[in-house]
């Protein structure tokens, strides 16, 4: 333990701290470009300069360790005046395109400039022009006249992801942000590049020019896409007043507790989202033969709720088989038991996930689904799908296809169920085996559950709705309660799951 | 019976201010015609709409999209106006421009000039000088309110 001072605060701290990281402890905030809690500091912008008492200058509080009887300032005027001498040199070549640059409203130049600048410059030579559209990954835009060469995205590919792609190259005035040999960076975390930039210089081709960041509403959730379960911020535009079409998700980010390892997240958990709401489904659908019907919910779960029925008074009810996926949340393992326990016989039911990926070294695990430890416990004695399954045992079957609208092989496995009576489809996506089912049912896709999952290291995840699903779907919990309420044999409970 | 009085008394009222008006303001057109009380002139009217006033230069009328040098427009869509504007009904979306120095401009920029309430704040508020309010046009009576929501051609000719 050290004992310090900061602003006139005495303050007791654990040894070996920063003094930045001490500061903010205390609910001080140091302004700062380079550091990054999840870096490792570098000492190059000069922002966080702050007055220790016995220096002759300011010095850098993210590089200075505590030592015992420090005493800091960190709104001397000495120090809010190098704070706007930094600002001016940072801002005497930056092309200031707030307008059109998408960082605007998160950018730490604006907030600090109107913090600490507020001056008119005594720059008056022309701006150094540099290249402004770069293309250095499949979703990374650079406008290295918006770098300020904090080199924080140069440390997380060098430190975090190991790959290193980039770095700085030429000296002095010339220096820029580049890739080496024009290689792209490749990594599987390159989104976060766009997060960890302090101002506007990577940006994110996905998002580029879709809204302006002050719009954006983020809902806490928890990353769906493998059993990590990461932390995120779904940025959810809610629309203007008078164009609800304008509303939707734009954006997932890490949380700053994404994960132990930082705040990080795979380019997957960042950008599925966008494929999977280009495909969404969003019509319950009847197939009769070559015609297609669109029918209201209820009258579709009432032509189910009685071929159900009628399967239950033969005592017949062991040939009704549901598909489920490891998507679904506890709360939704819940309403699949009770479905299960409202018949006798009881109904089969099988688990059939997307094949594993193989995950990564890092964050990414290798199973593709959230909850394959919440459907193990919750009771429902779950057997894994055979391929050559279910083609004689099976009159009814539900298959409930997780996010990808798929089970793996759905469409050999169609083949061998042809002649199964009726078959309907629970999907957040359009899939093409769609036909080839009686009933499709569109379905809410996780971000717009509330529930809780049971990660990879057997920790549970609570998570609420970022939005509501579109008006016909509904979560695969609701559509159980659903149907067994449409074959008289329990409550419709409205609303939660 | 008494409310009728009432209401009689109020229409002869109303009557007399009328005339009252009507008799001063022909006194001093009078008075004016034959060379005394010049300073002093009657109620004057115009026969709108074959006659028009001219506006102040700074009266804030129906809005237009400038232009750059080059005839495109001005606007780089980023939505200051739609954020300052306490109507809510500009609606602008944005999208790549090819030429690399202006990056990007509007794809949809539409005023729902049957709602706007006349601010001027989307002026104030663009920092490139990409809407002006400087058309004079205030005769905006139209059949449906959709007529009155200006896309970005009619906003970009001024007049539509
Ligand atoms: S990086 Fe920041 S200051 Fe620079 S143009 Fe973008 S928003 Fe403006
Ligand atoms: S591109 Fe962004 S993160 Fe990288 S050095 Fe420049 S300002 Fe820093
Ligand atoms: S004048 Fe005011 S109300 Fe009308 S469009 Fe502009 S900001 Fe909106
Ligand atoms: S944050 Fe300390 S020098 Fe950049």
């Amino acid at each position: 333990m050290a004992e310090i001072t900061i602003d006139g605060r005495n303050l007791e701290v654990a040894d070996g701290l920063t003094s930045l990281v001490a500061a903010e402890k205390a609910g001080i905030s140091i302004p700062h470009f380079c550091y990054h809690p999840a870096l490792a500091p570098e000492g190059t912008c000069r922002m966080c300069v702050v007055d220790i008492e016995g220096a002759a200058k300011p010095e850098p509080s993210c590089s200075t360790v505590i030592r015992d009887g420090m005493k800091i300032e960190t709104r001397s005027p000495r120090v809010v005046e190098a704070r706007r001498n930094v600002l001016e040199f940072l801002l005497a070549d930056h092309p200031i395109d707030c307008p059109i640059c998408d960082k605007a409203g998160e950018c730490r130049l604006q907030d600090y400039y109107r913090d600490y600048g507020f001056f008119s410059s005594d720059f008056h030579e022309q701006k150094k022009r540099r290249s402004k559209i770069l293309k250095i990954g499949e979703r990374l835009i650079l406008d290295r006249e918006r770098c300020i060469l904090c080199t924080r995205c140069v440390r997380f590919l060098r430190d975090v992801t190991k790959t290193g792609e980039m770095g700085v190259f030429e000296r002095g005035d010339n220096s820029e942000i580049g890739v080496a040999d024009g290689v792209p960076v490749a990594t599987a975390y390159s989104g976060n590049l766009v997060d960890l930039c302090p101002v506007g210089a990577i940006t994110d081709a996905a998002f580029r020019f879709r809204t302006r960041t002050w719009f954006l509403d983020p809902k806490p959730s928890i990353c769906p896409f493998c059993a990590r379960g990461c932390r995120v911020d779904v940025d959810v535009h809610p629309g203007f007043a008078r164009y609800p079409e304008t509303g939707g998700i734009l954006r997932v980010r890490p949380r700053p507790d994404a994960t132990p390892a930082g705040p990080w997240i795979c380019d997957v958990g960042r950008y599925a989202w966008i494929e999977i709401e280009s495909r969404r489904a969003r019509r319950i659908v009847w197939n009769k033969g070559a015609a297609e019907a669109v029918l209201s919910g209820d009258k579709v779960f009432s032509i189910l709720g009685a071929k159900i029925r009628a399967l239950s008074e033969s005592g017949r009810t062991d040939r009704l088989t549901l598909v489920l996926h490891s998507g679904l949340t506890n709360e939704e393992w819940a309403d699949v038991k009770a479905f299960r326990d409202g018949f006798n016989p009881r109904p089969k039911i099988r688990l059939a996930d997307p094949p594993d990926d193989g995950g990564d070294d890092f964050l990414r695990t290798a199973e593709r689904m959230p909850n394959r430890r919440g459907a193990a416990e919750a009771g429902c004695d779950l057997q894994p799908l055979d391929p050559g399954e279910l083609r004689e045992d099976t009159d009814i079957l539900f298959v409930f296809a997780g996010i990808w609208g798929d089970i793996g092989d759905l469409e050999r496995r169609l083949e061998v169920w042809r002649t199964i009576r009726t078959k309907a489809l629970v999907s957040p996506v359009l899939t093409a085996s769609d036909p080839l089912f009686d009933f499709v049912f569109p379905c809410a896709i996780p971000y717009e559950k509330s529930g809780s999952y049971i990660g990879f290291d057997g920790r549970r995840r609570e998570f609420t709705a970022v939005r509501p699903a579109p008006e016909e779907a509904e979560s695969e919990g609701e559509i159980l309660r659903s149907l067994l309420a449409a074959c008289g044999l329990g409550a419709r409970t409205p609303g939660g799951s | 019976m008494k409310n009728a009085a009432i209401i009689l008394w109020a229409l002869i009222k109303g009557s007399l201010i009328t005339a009252r008006h009507f008799f001063t303001n022909l006194w001093f057109h009078f008075l004016r015609l034959i060379g005394i009380k010049k300073y002093r002139p009657g109620a004057v009217t115009i026969q709108y709409p074959e006659q028009t006033k001219p506006l102040p230069s700074r009266y804030r009328a129906a809005h237009r999209l400038t232009k750059r040098p080059d005839g495109k427009p001005r606007c780089v869509a980023c939505l200051l106006c739609a954020t300052v504007c306490p109507s809510e009904c500009i609606i602008v979306e944005a999208t790549e421009d090819p030429d690399p120095e202006v990056q990007k401009h509007a794809s949809r920029f539409e005023i729902d000039l049957a709602r706007c309430c006349f601010c001027g704040f989307c002026v104030e508020a663009c920092p490139e000088d990409a809407i002006r309010m400087d058309t004079g046009r205030i005769d905006l009576a139209a059949r449906s309110r959709a007529d009155l929501v200006w896309d970005i051609d009619q906003l970009s000719r001024g007049r539509s």
